[in-house]
Order: structure tokens, then C-alpha cells, then sequence
């Protein structure tokens, strides 16, 4: 930018660079002036700071900082005696000078399939990546305005729409053109999980989204790796070309950070993660992404909650998080993560820096609050040469701040950009604050002057006799002019009298000219007098003892304080022990569990250091396994916007935060098959989790398992129950299930095949050629084939069941099992025959048409006919029951109790190939136990402990005394938001939102 | 001596499945059940019991060792030796009969159109033929309260037994009440305060002002059908059945009641019922409460606090009976002896926790006089298990009576069950 055209604008000094390419209207304005900042504390980067300095700048860039700076003539001086310095903050997240992102309000009746948009872009609407914020970008002085008062000179900008969102430009705030004010275009790329304005239907759910995202980045690499493709792709090209730039994921709650990092560690990119406020929740799990974040400063308002009635509707995680926001930024800055502060949630944006000031008070350092808002996104996105620090060459963008910024009546001045001046708040007003003595034409007065510059009012003690009257003053400054007015009442007037004058460039004498109530012209004086003594400000809290409320992992009622249980040496003595193997039922007998495994079982064990538990009495069995579980599943349990969604997976989705683990820990599950929904005929792939309440979903994952995959046929496969307005999407009735199979299977055995040649053929063939590209779905589908993924199929009428057991005879798969099957008893021999089991309800049926002849002796007779039977809950609520569900399989049938306990632990451990984990009491296998209170199929069964990989998860005795700390917890932090609103904190009224519980044929987030 | 008059037992019922669910026809012989191990419904048990059923009611109700019995006068001796004996159970605020299937539209007749429709009665769409309700039958439920959805007023609740030709003759007790939902406070999804509450109140209020005021003339020139379906609320005829679970909402809704003087107010639902449970006996409101097995409503609640409510209710001595409305209602009304289970496992007597399925629901619903408990000159509604009936490891019901007349238990189920045994025993 040598050799530029500078212009001076009318009422702020500074520099701003014309553009050399546009035309001037009149005479050309050159100004190649110094600006000079004098006695001043510049802190010249976030951890360098000179006091009484001076800052030299020059055509917009700073020229020299320092303490012995030699000022040229050509300079204008600015005495900053006690002021401070800083560079101005960098927002990483803004959608400044973009257009709006609007929802389209037109209804759509029925499924889109297609993009709307027919240009030679992605195939999905979500999917922006060619989107460039440089070319969207327009000034908006009333948006930069208020982003200045803040301390802002630059922001990161990007148009927030879609999963892939396309680039970022790096502009300043000033008012400008925007040549002018934009200093990199392209800078980074932005993602998120956020649909945005897309109408398509796919993605509907968050694991969709993830799926999607995988899957273009695997067309990312075909493309870029194959000059033969014939497809044009706008899109893909766009992401090839933008691959090295930052990369900025807006996951927006922790457990979504981790779930972008994952996809991130999958195609060799570390994202940077914006977050949402809430990271000190999972922080060591945040550290181990090894990325960088961006962390808005929303601390929520304080909860109406004086009436206790009104209390009950505020959720005790939401009250834990409202007191543990603050703490957010300093437990991010303690773990040594990188981060940059954003305005970008800030509703109220004039909240940020009281909201900062919050942040310190709770742990948070100034250098860290500082370096947050300089350095560090300066850094992140490769612009630390341009900003971030007052260095030489660098953009004269700084706050002028009457105190240490994060001092508590610390005031922004001015914020300067690209060496222009922006006044905050003018900072040569004279203070006219003080005791005056007032003459007026020889009477006199005491004035007393009080408030801020712009809001001043006073007042005179007027004597008449005993009484002491105060008299109201009106008054007034404007730059160096002062006006007056009041009616003393006194013997002197009667009326209102009428000042004004001119102030001294001191502030120590006023006068001027007035009129009395008569009209007559008067000479007046002020004289300024001694200031009251200041009172020493006690309200300054103290901040040396800084004390952290507890994190609950989760942090929500029942979370574990502190810290999760470990796994312990327990004998569990003398119960009665359902083995659920040959041994049948023990009487009497000791369990051991050691390093999380059964370790032996017998009569009088002991082991060293073990806890004993008193069995006496009690019921021993192997933990509930629930084969069909929608529990712990984060923003929906279906992608239903496809026949075929093989390439999605609950694994992605798992939400450890879910109080069902807990309630269902309370009923003795330790281990269960979070299944996809079954609102498609090759729905998602299935996470399968133990029950570690406190532990992230990574941990709950039980990680040597088989993959498993859902399936579903009928009434929710052909939408019968979705209104007029579902129609469209292929198939609606049971003859279109089976060609969906066919044409599934059929397509990935030809893929296969398009990669076994590919793979055939000789090396250098190899590289001129043409690859097949990696298709996620017919991936799946080939674990199927392959028999490293087994099929879970809902499924209900006989029918439909017999149609897939043919089409995997013919294809080469078995069906594992399939799920609900309620006319299983109707086939129970050709399930056999095909080797499938089956886990069904115990008595649901008649809630549709196809579940009309559903039987509760279903479980018995397949049974009976040796198909390996289970039966699974498919409800948060059941869940927590499964041990008197399969008490029902004795009343409808007559199974033997042995073996209806089996149904829901041995049997779907083995559906589920973990079996040789879990399923029953053997020695070797996981210590994964239930002690009861009583026989664990009768309803006066109580699960009194639960405990899974020889941790206690689950104590009746301690989950009272856990009862009580919450309670007394909620009360505390309670009592703390009540203070805080008659401290004058901002309050909503009373609310939380009702958890959504899924089930199959839940469709939606 | 016993002995000469005894019929097998097995041998009676064995010959009954198969046959179609034919209403049993009016009682007409005499029956004495012996030796079963009686739960009378209200509290007392008779381990060794001497059941006498004349003309459809109960008649001798006595301890078998103690008694002396002329068993000539009897036509049939049922030894029911070590089997449980326990009065119907009552299924109050249920939709059976009023639907079949819940996803065909067709087969859905509880939810009538507009807010307020006390005039809407329940009773005349209730589908005697349901294959659901002899299904529930089957496990010792034998009357229910059949009751409308939807609306602030949804209509108007009948009581029915379960073995009929027609609604006619199944009626128990006719337009027994009328059932008020109350208004949430709150949105079902967002948490946020409901913003049309006070208007839906303010509405409540000017319908049930207009209906108390037309309810003072005897004879109107036009006749307006709600308010004449409400005049059995103001005067004693109609119980008020209010539906609520937040505590404000049942505070409101008892003050509501106490405005308009309803002469009998009910509260069904009542989660937070236990927070009040002064006022509730104050004002003599008594509580179905909501199924049992569901889960707790707030994230900190007890994780077992819908299991332990009933213990709570009964410990604060209100008058309270269990329900199950809620998902899937219909049919799982079955389980309703399971929720009485599950009240004993978690802190109640079982005899206290039978009551809370039959005597108290009588009670409730205003038939205790009648029916309810194993009490002389009550209607025979009765059931024999072989095991205990409220935990279904045990529950096993081998036969049922309805004001004396001996059910068929067998439904379409257990048809299925044995068409299907069949095909793999060849």
C-alpha cells in the first residue's frame, strides 16, 4: 500500500487510504501527517506493556511505540496522561456486512429430494463451500459501531448458512468503503451442524449431518486425486483449493466438539472449534482434541426463582451451568488450550464486557483475557503480522481506555482503526463534578454538582431560619459552555433564574451572563471549591480466594462430583446367584469381582482389600442388556429422508448428558444397543454403550464389539402413518421394501466388484485410471456381506420377515436378529432355519394395524422353538423395568424363570456377539452385576446396586445421600440467583425444556 | 365332607377355552368358592376363605375353618385351595372400548371436536366388542371408567363392565363425571411460560359462570345442550374430574372447584399431589394418580419418585387410586395390577396397595357402595390367580365374575397363542 491517496474526514482526524483505482470528486486530500499518543501505558502486545509511552502512527499503520520515540514536527500530539493503551480485540466469529440468512417461509408439502439451486455446485443444499464472504461483504457502520464500543477493530466474517459455509473475509470496522476496510479475503473455511436455509430433506438429523460431511470429504479426495472424472463440481473444487486454510467448525457444545474433532482426525484436519460456553463440562476430553477454540462470553441471565413453585421448572443442569458459565474461559485458560474470546452469541452485546470483567473475577487472567482477544485469533488465522499487537508496520487499530481495561469503571475512550479515530466517549469533557461557590450579581450559593458528564444535576442548600430547603439545579456542560438554571425561593427571587457561561480550560471558574425572573441581565460567576472527600469503594468483592463451584460429571442432577468411580475388588457375599449358566441358580454364594472382571465364584472367598457387600437375602444376577435402546442419542434417532441411510451412525451421536443412563443404571441396565429408528428400510448404524454414567461418549462405548446395523420394514418404512403429505419417497407399501433390498445389495456388489478390479489391475494401469469413488452407504452395506456388520431388523408382520430372510439367503447375509418381531411366533421355525433371533416386546401390540396380531406368548414360543428370544424396551421408561418384562414371558407362556431372566441378559449379550463378555456370572467375564432385593423377575425386586466393570455405578444407599446434595446444591445456587437479582443482575422467567424421548419412529431432532 | 360336592377345578375352565368370548348370561345358580386365599380390597385378607355368590352378589364372606356351611343349598363347590381371590380391578380414566387400533383413525372415538363438550358422552361409542378389552380381562381387570380425551372439557366419563352385549348393558354407572384438563401453565416442549393461560382461565371461568347461572332455572325456552351437561356438576350428580400435574396448576384447579362450589372435585394425574396433600383432605379432593410406571418428570426428581408416590399419598392419607393413562393406554391397562405391585415394592402393604385398584377406585368413582371389595351384598365382580396378582411373575388368572356371571377369559390372544402352538406340534 505504498503511494496511496489519503484523505481527511470532516470531523475525525486520521488517516484512511483512498483507493488508487477510484476516481475523486474535487480536489484530492493527502495527509501524511503524524499522529502522536503521549504519556501513556501502551500495552504493545498482550504481555508487554510500557508505561508513559508514546504510540507514533502514520498512514493507518503504527509507526513507533516506545518510551524514547523521537516525534517529527509534522505531528499531532495527543496527551494520554493516565490512559491506557491497547490493540483493539479480534472477533474470530462474526457475521458482520453479511446479508441475512433467511429461512425460506414458503410451506413445502412433501420430501425434496434434489438442491434447489440447479447451478454445477453439490448435490446437497447444505453443502456451501464456494460461498465467499469477500464477495458478500458490505460495510454496516451501525453493526461496526457497536462491535467498536466493545474494543473490536477487526472481525472475522462469514456467512452463517450450512453445514459447509464456504470462506471468511478478515475486515476492519471502520467506515469506509469496503476496498478500504477489507484486509484478506478467503482467510478461512467455516463449517458447522447447523443446516441453515436448506430445504433439503437429507441431512435430518445430526448424525446425517456428520454423515454428509464424511462423505464429502471422501469426494474431496476422489476428486482430487483423479483427473478423469467427468462431473464439474464447483463445490469440491472449492474445497480442494481452500484445503490449508484454517478450518473453523461452529460445534456449539462441547460433546459436538469432540464429534467434529473426530471427523477431523479422520481426514488428517485439526478444526478450530467454536464452542458455546460449556467446555469446563468435558475439558480434559477438549484438551485431547488438540484444538484451538473460539468461546463466546453468553452467560446466561439469572432465573426468576423466588417462588419454589416456579423453581421446580428450572432444571438442575441448567442452574449449574448458570453458576459455572464464568468460571468457563479461566478452566479453558488453566488447561493451557489456546483460545479467542467472541462476541458472536451476545444478544445484548453492550453485556461484553461486563461479561469479560465476570469472566476475570472467576479465574480468568488479564494476559489470558488479553491475549484471547488479540494474539491468540490474530494468530489462529495467520493475520498476526497485520494485527494483534502496536508493533511497527503493523494496522494502527487500539483502544485508548481511561484505566487498565479490565479495572471495573475502567471506560473505552476511543477506539482507533486503521489510524482513525472512533470516539466512544469523549475523554476532554470536563468533569464539572465538585463544590462550587456561586455568585450571582453579589448573592452567593453553595453548588453542589453530582453525576456523570452527560447526565449532571445539583443543588443549593438554601437557609431560612430553622429549615434547610435543597433547591434542585439544572444543569448542563457542552464541550467548554455551561448553563444553569433554578428557583431558590429564598428573599432573593421567586422565581426561576437562568444561567450561562463559558467554563475555564481548567474547569476551576465558570461565568457568564444570566437573566433573573424579572428579565433583568446579571453577571455570575463559579468558583470551584474542594471536592468532598471520596469514600473508599468497599464494594470490591474479594477475588484471592477464588473457589470454583463443583463440576458434576455430567453436570446435571446425579452427575458424580468430583470425579467417577473406580473400579474396586468387591465380594459380593452370600446372595443367591443367577448364573445363567449350567450352574443354574446358587444359593448362598459369594461372588468376587476384581480389575472389572467375575474373578470367582464360590462359598467363603476373600480377597485382599476387598469391600464386602451383604448379599444375604438378596439376588444376584448377570446386568440387563438392552438389545433396543434410544436413550443417550443427541439430535435425532432417525435420518428418514432416504430409503437408504447405511452411512449414518448412532455411534456419532451419543450423548453421555442423558439422566435416562442414569434412571435406567436405577433398574439394573448396564449395557445396551442405541439402535437407529426405523424409519427407513436400511436405516443407521448402532452404537453399543455400557451404562458409565460420568464418563464421555468415547468411554461408553464398549469397544471391542461388533458393528451392528439397523433394518426396518413396514408401517414406518412405508410412512403409512406420516399424513397426505408423505407420499413421495420411495417405497410405500411392502412390495417396494423388498426391491429397496435388492437394489441395495445388488449396487454394492457391483461396487465391490468396480474395486476388486480396480484393485487387480497393474500398478501403473492402476494410476491412470479412473478409481471407483468411496461411497460410505455401499461401504456399509459390504460389511454386511462381508459379515463384520450384523443386521438388527424391525419388523412385525410374518410376511414381510420371510421377504428379507429370502433376500439374505439370496444374497449371502443372515439376518442376526430381528427386532420387535412380534408375529415371530408365526415363523419361529423359519427364523430358526435362517438362523436370526429374535427381541420383541413382551405385550405391546394394538397401537397399529400391523402390530394387530402381536401376542404376549410371542417370546415364549419362539423360544420354545429354539430361536435365541430377548426382549428389549425401545422406551426410556420401560427400560428401567426389563427385569419384570421378562417376568411376563413366564405369565404369557410358561417359560421357566431361569430362562426368562435370560431373555433380557444372556440372550441379547449374544444377539449383540458380547456374550462372551457379559450375559452371566462366569468367571472371566465382565464383573457387569445387579444386586436385587429380592427375586429379579418380581415386581418387589429392587435394584439396589449396579455395577459394571466392577464399578458402582449405581447405589440405592448412596443415590439418596446423592438426592439430598442436589437438592441442597439447586437450594444454594438458588439463593445465589436471588441475590444476584437484587443485586440488579438481568432475570428470565422460570423454564427448561422438556427432554424429547425417542422411540423407533421418532422423526426429527 | 367337602370332598362329595367338590369340582375340579382345572376341569371347569379347561372346558371354557376355545369357545368364543360370549357374554356369560345372568347368574342363576349358586356358587361357593372355598378355601382360596381371599384379598377383600379393603385391607383384610382371609387365608383360608368361604366365598358365597347368590343372584350376582356376594352373600357369605367368611373364614372356612371357622363356618359352618350346608353346602346342599349350593349348586356348584369350587375348591379354589391356595389360590388368591381378589375383587375386580377398576380401571378409572381409561380410553378402552373407545379405541382399537391407535394408529388407524378409523378405530379412534375419544377425542371429539372443540374445547369445551361436557355434553359429549363416552358411553354410547364404547365398542363392547374390543378385542383389547377382553385381553385385560385376562389378567383380573374387570370394570372400567370410560373417558374422553382432548378440549378443556372433554366430555363426559361412564363406568362400564367388561363382559357386555352392548354399551346398554354394560353401564355400571352412567355419566358419572365430567373432565376438566386444566390448562398448562407451561408449553409441552420449550418450557416457556404458556402465554394463552390466562385467556384459556378466563375462558374456563365465563363457561362454568354462564352453566352454574343457566343451571338455576329448571326449564329454559331454548335448551343449551353444554350447559345442561354441566348442571350434574353443580349439583352432586357429576363428580368434577380435573386434570393436572403441576402443583400451580393443581392449586388453581382446587380453587377453582371450591368458586364454582362443585360439589365433588377429583384430580387426575396429581404428580406434585403429594406437595398438597392438607388441601387435597381439606377440601375432601381425592386423586387417581398417573400411571405408576413412568418416569420421574424433572431431571433431580427421586429416580424412583413415581414408584414411591403412592407410599407418600398414603402416608399423608389421601384418599388415591391408580390410573393409566398416558402412551399406549388402552392396552396396557393390563398392566394396572403390576403399578399396585410396584406401590408395595417400594414402601406400601400389598393389601393397602389392592385397595388402590379396587376399593378405593370404587370409592373414587362413587360405586364403592355396590362394588369394589369382597364385601356381602356387593356385586360378585371378583377374579381368582393361582398367584399373587400384582407382580406378573405370578399373576395367573384362571377365572373371572361379573356381578356373578362366570367371564370367558379367553381372547384373541391366547386364540392366536394356540392356533400357532398348534402349528409346530406337527
Amino acid at each position: 500500500m505504498k503511494n496511496v491517496f489519503l484523505l481527511i474526514t470532516m470531523f475525525f482526524c486520521g488517516f484512511i487510504n483512498a483507493q488508487e483505482t477510484f476516481d475523486v470528486n474535487g480536489t484530492h486530500n493527502k495527509n501524511h501527517n503524524y499522529y502522536a499518543f503521549t504519556n501513556a501505558t501502551v500495552f504493545v502486545d498482550y504481555q508487554t506493556k510500557i508505561e508513559n509511552a508514546t504510540l507514533l502512527i502514520k498512514d493507518g499503520k503504527v509507526e513507533a511505540v516506545g518510551t524514547k520515540i523521537n516525534i517529527p514536527k509534522n505531528v499531532v500530539r495527543y496527551n494520554l496522561d493516565g490512559k491506557f493503551i491497547y490493540p483493539s480485540f479480534i472477533d474470530l466469529y462474526s457475521d458482520y456486512g453479511m446479508p441475512e440468512v433467511k429461512k425460506s417461509k414458503t410451506p413445502h408439502y412433501g420430501p425434496q429430494f434434489e438442491n434447489k439451486n440447479k447451478q454445477a455446485i453439490n448435490w446437497n443444499q447444505a453443502i456451501k463451500p464456494e460461498v465467499e464472504a469477500g464477495k458478500l461483504f458490505t460495510v454496516n457502520d451501525k453493526k461496526a459501531d457497536e462491535l467498536r464500543k466493545l474494543g473490536f477493530g477487526t472481525v472475522l466474517t462469514h456467512h452463517h448458512d450450512g453445514l459447509m459455509r464456504g470462506t471468511s473475509t478478515f475486515v476492519t470496522l471502520g467506515n469506509e468503503k469496503a476496498n478500504l476496510v477489507m484486509l484478506q479475503d478467503n482467510v478461512a473455511s467455516h463449517l458447522s451442524f447447523n443446516k441453515g436455509t436448506s430445504t433439503q430433506d437429507y441431512p435430518g438429523s445430526l448424525m446425517g449431518m456428520i454423515a454428509l460431511l464424511r462423505q464429502t470429504y471422501y469426494d474431496v479426495d476422489w476428486l482430487f486425486n483423479n483427473t478423469k472424472i467427468d462431473e464439474y463440481n464447483i463445490s469440491l473444487n472449492t474445497i480442494v483449493d481452500n484445503w490449508k486454510l484454517p478450518q473453523i467448525f461452529e460445534a456449539n457444545d462441547k460433546l459436538n466438539i469432540m464429534r467434529a474433532d473426530k471427523i477431523g482426525d479422520e481426514f488428517e484436519t485439526q478444526y478450530i472449534f467454536k464452542g458455546k460456553g460449556d467446555e469446563y463440562q468435558r475439558i480434559s476430553e477438549i484438551k485431547a482434541t488438540e484444538g484451538k477454540l473460539i468461546v463466546p462470553l453468553n452467560f446466561p441471565k439469572a432465573y426468576d426463582v423466588e417462588d419454589p413453585y416456579d423453581a421446580l421448572k428450572v432444571n438442575y443442569s441448567i442452574v449449574k451451568h448458570w453458576e459455572l458459565a464464568p468460571f468457563n474461559l479461566g478452566i479453558i485458560a488453566e488447561n493451557e488450550i489456546d483460545f479467542a474470546i467472541t462476541a458472536s452469541d451476545l444478544k445484548d452485546k453492550k453485556v461484553f464486557l461486563k461479561n469479560l470483567a465476570k469472566a476475570i473475577k472467576s479465574g480468568l487472567s488479564e494476559e489470558s483475557a488479553l491475549k484471547a482477544l488479540t494474539y491468540n485469533p490474530a494468530n489462529f488465522i495467520n493475520q498476526y503480522d497485520k494485527v494483534g499487537s502496536l508493533e511497527k508496520g503493523k494496522l494502527a487499530n487500539f483502544i485508548i481506555a481511561s484505566d487498565n481495561l479490565f479495572a471495573k469503571k475502567t471506560k473505552i475512550y476511543e477506539n482507533w482503526i486503521q489510524g482513525k479515530q472512533y470516539v466512544v466517549e469523549d475523554y476532554n469533557v470536563i468533569d464539572a463534578v465538585g463544590n462550587y461557590s456561586l455568585n450571582i450579581a453579589g448573592k452567593t450559593y453553595d453548588l453542589k454538582v453530582k453525576g456523570e458528564p452527560k447526565k449532571l444535576s445539583g443543588n443549593i442548600n438554601i437557609i431560612n431560619g430553622k429549615d434547610t430547603n435543597k433547591v434542585k439545579v439544572d444543569v448542563k456542560v457542552e464541550r467548554q459552555l455551561v448553563s444553569l438554571s433554578f428557583n431558590p425561593s429564598d428573599d432573593y427571587q421567586k422565581g426561576t433564574i437562568r444561567l450561562s457561561g463559558t467554563i475555564s480550560s481548567n474547569g476551576g471558574i465558570w461565568d457568564g451572563n444570566g437573566q433573573l425572573p424579572s428579565g433583568e441581565w446579571v453577571k455570575w460567576s463559579a468558583i470551584k471549591g474542594k471536592d468532598d472527600e471520596k469514600k473508599e469503594d468497599k464494594t470490591d468483592e474479594k477475588t484471592d480466594s477464588l473457589i470454583i463451584p463443583k463440576i458434576q460429571y455430567p453436570n446435571m442432577a446425579y452427575g458424580y462430583f468430583d470425579s467417577i468411580p473406580k473400579a474396586e475388588t468387591i465380594i459380593i457375599q452370600g446372595s443367591t446367584v443367577w448364573t445363567n449358566e449350567a450352574e443354574g441358580v446358587l444359593q448362598n454364594t459369594d461372588v468376587l469381582l476384581q480389575n472389572g472382571k467375575i474373578t470367582a465364584i464360590g462359598k467363603n472367598l476373600s480377597a485382599e482389600g476387598a469391600r464386602i457387600i451383604d448379599g444375604k437375602g438378596k439376588h444376584l444376577s448377570a446386568g440387563i442388556i438392552d438389545e433396543h435402546s434410544h436413550i443417550a442419542i443427541s439430535r435425532g434417532v432417525n435420518e428418514c429422508t432416504q430409503a437408504v441411510t447405511a452411512e449414518v451412525s448412532i455411534a456419532d451421536v451419543v450423548n453421555s448428558d442423558d439422566i435416562n443412563i442414569y434412571r435406567q443404571l436405577a433398574g439394573g441396565v448396564t449395557a445396551s444397543q442405541l439402535l437407529h429408528g426405523s424409519c427407513n428400510p436400511i436405516g443407521g448404524q448402532s452404537a453399543l454403550i455400557k451404562l458409565r454414567w460420568g464418563a464421555a461418549p468415547e468411554q461408553m462405548k464398549i469397544n471391542d464389539s461388533t458393528s451392528f446395523i439397523k433394518f426396518a420394514l413396514g408401517e414406518n418404512v412405508k410412512q403409512s402413518n406420516w399424513g397426505e403429505f408423505n407420499t413421495q419417497r420411495f417405497p410405500q407399501t411392502r412390495m417396494g421394501v423388498e426391491q429397496v433390498y435388492y437394489d441395495a445389495f445388488i449396487r454394492a456388489q457391483e461396487y465391490q466388484k468396480k474395486w476388486n478390479a480396480f484393485a487387480a489391475l497393474p500398478e501403473k494401469m492402476r494410476a491412470s485410471s479412473l478409481a471407483p469413488r468411496i461411497d460410505l452407504e455401499m461401504e456399509t452395506l459390504n460389511e454386511i456381506l462381508n459379515k463384520q456388520r450384523f443386521i438388527s431388523c424391525h419388523s412385525y408382520q410374518q410376511g414381510e420377515i420371510n421377504m428379507l430372510m429370502h433376500v439374505g439367503d439370496s444374497m449371502g447375509f443372515t439376518v442376526n436378529t430381528f427386532t420387535h418381531i412380534l408375529e415371530g411366533y408365526k415363523v419361529a421355525d423359519k427364523m430358526k432355519e435362517h438362523g436370526a433371533g429374535g427381541s420383541t416386546f413382551s405385550d405391546w401390540w394394538a397401537y397399529k394395524y400391523e402390530v394387530n396380531d402381536a401376542i404376549p406368548y410371542n417370546g415364549a414360543i419362539m423360544h420354545k422353538q429354539g430361536v435365541l428370544t430377548a426382549f428389549n424396551s425401545d422406551d426410556a421408561e420401560m427400560g428401567r423395568r426389563l427385569n419384570q418384562e421378562a417376568a411376563k414371558a413366564v405369565k404369557y407362556g410358561g417359560v421357566s424363570e431361569e430362562e426368562a431372566l435370560k431373555f433380557v441378559t444372556l440372550n441379547p449379550a449374544k444377539l449383540l456377539h458380547l456374550d462372551h463378555r457379559m450375559g452371566s456370572i462366569k468367571v472371566g467375564k465382565d464383573a457387569d452385576v445387579v444386586l436385587w432385593s429380592d427375586n429379579p423377575l418380581s415386581i418387589y425386586a429392587i435394584c439396589e446396586k449396579t455395577i459394571i466393570d466392577g464399578v458402582v455405578y449405581f447405589d440405592l444407599d448412596k443415590d439418596a445421600d446423592q438426592q439430598k446434595a442436589n437438592s441442597k446444591e439447586k437450594a444454594r445456587i438458588i439463593e445465589k440467583m436471588i441475590v444476584a437479582k437484587k443485586g440488579g443482575a438481568k432475570t428470565q422467567p422460570a423454564k427448561s425444556k422438556k427432554q424429547k424421548l425417542y422411540h423407533c419412529d421418532t422423526v426429527g431432532e | 365332607m367337602k370332598n362329595i360336592f367338590l369340582i375340579l377345578f382345572v376341569g371347569l375352565f379347561i372346558s371354557v377355552n376355545g369357545q368364543t368370548e360370549t357374554p356369560a348370561p345372568k347368574q342363576t345358580k349358586k356358587i361357593i368358592l372355598l378355601n382360596g386365599i381371599a384379598h377383600l380390597g379393603n385391607g383384610k385378607v382371609i387365608k383360608n376363605s368361604a366365598i358365597s355368590i347368590i343372584d350376582g352378589k356376594f352373600d357369605i364372606i367368611a373364614d372356612a375353618a371357622v363356618i359352618k356351611i350346608d353346602f346342599k343349598q349350593f349348586d356348584t363347590v369350587i375348591d379354589v385351595r391356595g389360590k388368591h381371590i381378589y375383587p375386580g380391578i377398576i380401571a378409572p380414566n381409561s380410553t378402552l372400548g373407545l379405541t382399537e387400533i391407535d394408529a388407524v383413525r378409523a378405530t379412534r372415538d375419544y377425542s371429539e371436536v372443540g374445547q369445551f363438550k361436557p355434553h359429549v358422552r363416552s358411553v354410547i361409542a364404547y365398542n363392547t366388542e374390543s378385542k383389547v378389552t377382553t385381553t385385560i380381562r385376562s389378567n383380573g381387570i374387570l370394570m372400567g371408567q370410560i373417558t374422553p380425551r382432548s378440549g378443556v372439557i372433554s366430555g363426559t366419563s361412564s363406568i362400564v363392565q367388561f363382559d357386555a352385549w352392548n354399551w346398554e348393558d354394560a353401564v355400571v354407572k352412567e355419566d358419572d363425571g365430567l373432565h376438566l384438563n386444566w390448562t398448562s401453565m407451561y408449553n409441552r416442549w420449550g418450557g416457556e411460560k404458556n402465554k394463552n393461560y390466562e385467556k384459556s382461565v378466563a375462558q374456563l371461568n365465563g363457561f362454568f359462570a354462564d352453566a352454574l347461572a343457566y343451571s338455576k332455572l329448571e326449564e329454559h325456552k331454548e335448551k343449551n345442550l353444554r350447559f345442561e351437561a354441566m348442571r350434574g356438576v353443580f349439583n352432586g350428580v357429576k363428580t368434577l374430574y380435573i386434570h393436572a400435574n403441576y402443583i400451580k396448576e393443581l392449586t388453581e384447579a382446587i380453587n377453582f372447584s371450591k368458586k364454582y362450589n362443585v360439589k365433588k372435585t377429583v384430580i387426575v394425574g396429581g404428580y406434585d399431589s403429594w406437595m398438597i396433600t392438607d388441601m387435597l383432605k381439606e377440601n375432601n379432593i381425592a386423586v387417581i394418580l398417573k400411571r405408576v410406571h413412568s418416569l420421574p418428570q424433572r431431571q433431580e426428581d427421586d429416580v424412583y419418585l413415581p414408584y414411591k408416590l403412592p407410599h407418600m399419598l398414603f402416608d399423608a392419607e389421601v384418599l388415591f387410586c391408580l390410573e393409566n393413562a398416558g402412551d399406549m393406554e388402552a392396552m396396557g391397562t393390563r398392566n394396572l395390577p403390576f403399578y399396585a405391585g410396584t406401590a408395595a415394592a417400594y414402601g406400601l402393604d400389598k393389601e393397602e396397595a389392592l385397595s388402590l385398584i379396587t376399593l378405593n377406585t370404587a370409592k373414587i368413582l362413587g360405586i364403592d357402595d355396590f362394588c369394589g371389595s369382597i364385601e356381602t351384598g356387593k356385586d360378585a365382580t371378583l377374579f381368582i390367580s393361582t398367584g399373587d396378582a400384582l407382580d406378573m411373575k405370578t399373576n395367573d388368572v384362571i377365572a373371572a365374575f361379573i356381578q356373578g356371571r362366570m367371564l370367558n377369559l379367553n381372547n384373541f390372544q391366547k386364540q392366536l397363542y394356540d392356533k400357532y402352538s398348534g402349528k409346530y406340534e406337527h
